[in-house]
């Protein structure tokens, strides 16, 4: 009942559930568990004052602020960039298509260098941002900015496919019992891509709280400006500081943990919701 | 009127697949429209319904005019045959939708959705999520989402198609009698004839995109005017017979039948219909209450409860046949027998009967069957291998006979359109062709193919009945647009011009009234060759429907058009003018 379901073409719930727990435990949890030990290995108090340092508070507050930020804009420009590729039909359709997925392939330290090509104070747009008094590059800015371009192929992906498969009649149905655009939109279908918008936002999420190539080119690495905390764990380790570097990534670790898990069990609720809470 | 369409038209790439259609459905009416799959019947649905757009023509609800009106705005309720419910939203509130739309206050939306949920046979499921719900009860939540509002008519598009065989039974008499409890109009889409004449008050049948007929279905199934209506609705034996003066002849044996439209001059070829209830078997000529129509032998048997079904080869006249079902293998004829009749005279397969035709009905179609005619065999096969002809002939499931210049080989002989091979000694063969008693012939070339456009131009006023009907009949099977076309002299005070505009609006409205056929009509300047010769020019692939009631005119006519539009096709309809 438990263990064994059905007959699938896989055989042996034994076994798969056995690879599923050994691939799981060596590439996450045991090294996770190490860094856990490592930050572990220093005395309470000195942890405390490790993971309270005001400069490590600021970098979190900038890593998780800005990529909640910029998981956030993703939803937005994500979902109309998926609803702009699966609605219409367009000359070049598909090389945008293409594109959305270089953000995927490229190193990210690439990403940072164009970025901060362009945003910087001479640069392409920089120049003309830099006399109205916003600065990109080098300031909170433009670390969301790098963070949106990381994420944004997570949301436009997950969404996609949902748009494709949502019926073009049950917009046709809201139109014949009288549902507006906007009515139509917020009623019938965001409430139907929600489970797809909120794993992109998961995903861009995730990504964007372990970036760390694109930033330090665009960020400048001000302490308690632009510094995030990947980086500040790299300046611990360039210090020797391992247990340090380790206590701040526990830290890290924690809060995404428990923002996921958040996440992860609002999408089962939706689901369940939507799919139905009897199966049949 | 509670639906009024005045020529809806639809194109999709240039190709119509609503096609001139006009049609009015009376208030509370439950009106099926049915076709097969690709006739624009859905098209048609979802015009009314304001989710696509037309290209010409109105659409009036209730009178008031709503062609330009959207979907949100028309006040109908529709249902899609995937439901399309809300998933994320609970019965009662995908129920309530239109309703908080409508920002209808909660006691009164909570008392509607009872209600609704009452009509539907679906009390308690209030809170239920659709996908907790059956199939069947899916769609009588859509049915109910779609009454809330109390739309003023209902449209129905393939509702029972995602069902199985027992739910689709019940489901159809949910509706039936929702539909009679509240009196609203009701307009349905199908392509299930048992469906359609289980429902409907009237029923239109639709094919390429034209609403072909509207009847109710009794009439319809017993008296259809056209090939594809009859062979639609239900099984149909359509027999070639000659009507002339003295009746219908089938091969050499007269017999009793239905005719609406009396015989005008020559004797020509019709086509009759014979369903197969209507068939009697007796084993012998002299036992049979009916008219005689052959012997046939039995050559398959099939027991389906109520009915025997039979198939059988008739002995002679073989080649008059045509069968809707099966794949047209000529001289079958099928029947089915209750099953006292199965026992009062059983019978194996090779056993030979006598038939007799109970009621036989002529369709009042022009068109009956095609003969090439060719100067030599090849000509003539590579006649019948023009592609609008073999078209023409797979639609209208009729035959193409060939006549290769053998002695006694002539109209009056083989009846049927003649078609023959246009060029420079066409004209002169046409005139020929119609003087040994020839009443249509299609003049083509190699490669003609389907037109776009079928125009029709009459030299004179007694062809012009003729020229519809034939132009009609052949825009029943081509998803073709039509044009009646009428020159006068290019001067305004000209009075031969106000006779050509009467005469042009009475073949419209004779075409919508005998033919059910929407047209547009072109007053073109000028004189009659030139000026029919520089239209046609101007059109892409257009096919002429000449009337002529006189045979020199008509060749002078096709001489014109010989030399100078060669690659028009036309068929030309000659009716003897009555003295």
């Amino acid at each position: 009942m438990y263990w064994r379901r059905e007959r699938s073409v896989i055989p042996g719930f034994g076994i798969t559930f056995g690879f599923t727990t050994f691939f799981l435990s060596a590439l996450v949890l045991l090294p996770l568990t190490a860094l856990v030990i490592k930050g572990a290995g220093m005395d309470w108090t000195r942890f405390i004052k490790v993971v309270t340092d005001p400069r490590a508070v600021a970098s979190y507050k900038l890593t998780f602020g800005a990529s909640l930020l910029a998981a956030l804009i993703n939803i937005v420009f994500g979902f109309i960039v998926a609803w702009t590729l699966v609605r219409y039909r367009f000359p070049g359709r598909r090389f945008i298509d293409a594109i959305i997925d270089m953000p995927f392939a490229l190193p990210t330290a690439v990403s940072g260098l164009a970025l901060t090509a362009v945003f910087s104070g001479n640069g392409w747009i920089g120049q003309y941002l830099e006399p109205l008094g916003i600065k990109v590059a080098y300031a909170p800015l433009g670390i969301t900015i790098a963070l949106t371009l990381i994420g944004m192929p997570f949301v436009v992906r997950t969404v996609q496919p949902a748009l494709e498969e949502l019926p073009k009649d049950v917009e046709e149905a809201a139109a014949t019992l009288g549902a507006g655009p906007a009515y139509t939109f917020f009623r019938v279908i965001l409430p139907a891509l929600l489970p797809a918008v909120l794993t992109g936002f998961t995903l861009a999420f995730a990504r964007a709280v372990g970036e760390y190539g694109s930033i330090t080119f665009i960020a400048g690495n001000i302490p308690f400006k632009t510094e995030i905390t990947p980086l500040l764990i790299i300046i611990k380790l360039d210090e020797y500081d391992y247990a340090a570097a380790a206590a701040i990534g526990c830290v890290m670790l924690a809060i995404s943990f428990v923002m996921l898990l958040a996440i992860n069990l609002v999408q089962a609720w939706g689901r369940r919701r939507i799919s139905g809470a009897v199966r049949r | 009127m509670s639906i009024t369409l005045e020529q809806v038209t639809k194109r999709y790439q240039g190709q119509p697949v609503v096609n001139d259609v006009s049609l009015s459905v009376a208030e509370g009416e439950f009106f099926v429209l049915l076709g097969p799959s690709g006739s624009g019947k859905s098209t048609l649905l979802r015009a009314i319904a304001g989710l696509v757009d037309i290209d010409q023509g109105s659409i009036a609800l209730h009178g008031n005019d709503v062609t330009h009106v959207g979907a949100r705005d028309r006040g109908v309720g529709f249902v899609f045959q995937h439901y399309a419910l809300f998933r994320h939203l609970t019965v009662a509130e995908n129920i309530e939708f239109a309703l908080r739309v409508r920002r209808m206050k909660g006691a009164e939306r909570r008392a509607r959705r009872a209600e609704l949920l009452k009509l539907v046979a679906l009390e308690g499921m209030d809170q239920r999520l659709p996908a907790q719900l059956s199939g069947g009860q899916q769609q009588r939540v859509a049915v109910a989402r779609a009454l809330a509002h109390k739309p003023q008519v209902l449209l129905l598009d393939e509702p029972f198609g995602a069902l199985d065989a027992k739910i689709r039974e019940e489901l159809r008499w949910t509706i039936r009698s929702v539909q009679r409890e509240l009196g609203i109009t009701t307009v349905l889409v199908t392509h299930d004839q048992e469906e359609a004449f289980a429902l409907a008050d009237r029923i239109g049948v639709m094919n390429l995109g034209r609403l072909l007929e509207v009847a109710v279905p009794r009439d319809l199934y017993a008296r259809p005017a056209t090939r594809f209506v009859a062979t639609f609705l239900g099984a149909a034996n359509l027999l070639l017979a000659q009507q002339g003066p003295e009746g219908i002849r089938f091969g050499t044996t007269p017999v009793d039948a239905t005719v609406r439209q009396p015989h005008i001059g020559r004797e020509h070829e019709v086509v009759t219909l014979l369903r197969p209830e209507e068939l009697e078997l007796s084993a012998q000529r002299e036992q049979l209450t009916s008219s005689y129509l052959g012997r046939a032998t039995v050559e398959e048997l099939q027991f389906t409860g109520a009915l025997e079904r039979l198939r059988l080869r008739l002995l002679d006249n073989q080649n008059a046949v045509q069968t809707s079902a099966g794949d047209g293998a000529e001289g079958r004829i099928e029947a089915t027998r209750p099953q006292p009749e199965r026992r009062a005279l059983p019978l194996a397969i090779g056993d030979v009967v006598a038939l007799g035709a109970r009621r036989l009905h002529v369709l009042p179609t022009p068109l009956s069957s095609f003969v090439v005619y060719g100067i030599s065999d090849s000509a003539a096969l590579e006649l019948a291998q023009v592609p609008l002809l073999i078209t023409l002939a797979a639609r209208m499931k009729t035959r193409v006979a060939a006549c290769t210049g053998e002695p006694g080989c002539t109209p009056t002989a083989m009846p049927g359109v003649a078609v023959t091979a246009a060029g420079p000694d066409a004209p002169a063969r046409t005139a020929e062709l119609l003087r040994t008693g020839a009443n249509e012939v299609l003049l083509l070339n190699a490669t003609t193919d389907v037109p776009q456009q079928i125009c029709m131009y009459w030299l004179d006023e007694p062809a012009r009945h003729a020229t519809l009907a034939v132009a009609a009949s052949l825009l029943r099977h081509l998803p073709a647009e039509a044009v009646c076309i009428a020159t006068a002299p290019a001067g305004r005070r000209d009075p031969r011009r106000g006779q050509a505009l009467r005469a042009l609006l009475d073949a419209r409205s004779e075409a919508r009234a005998a033919h059910a056929l929407e047209t547009r009509t072109e007053l073109i300047p000028g004189e009659a060759p030139q000026a029919l010769g520089d239209y046609l020019a101007s059109q892409p692939t257009p096919l002429l429907v000449l009337g002529s009631a006189d045979i020199a005119s008509a060749q002078r006519t096709l001489e014109y058009l010989a030399t100078h539009l060669p690659a028009l096709p036309v068929m030309l309809v000659y009716r003897e003018a009555r003295h």
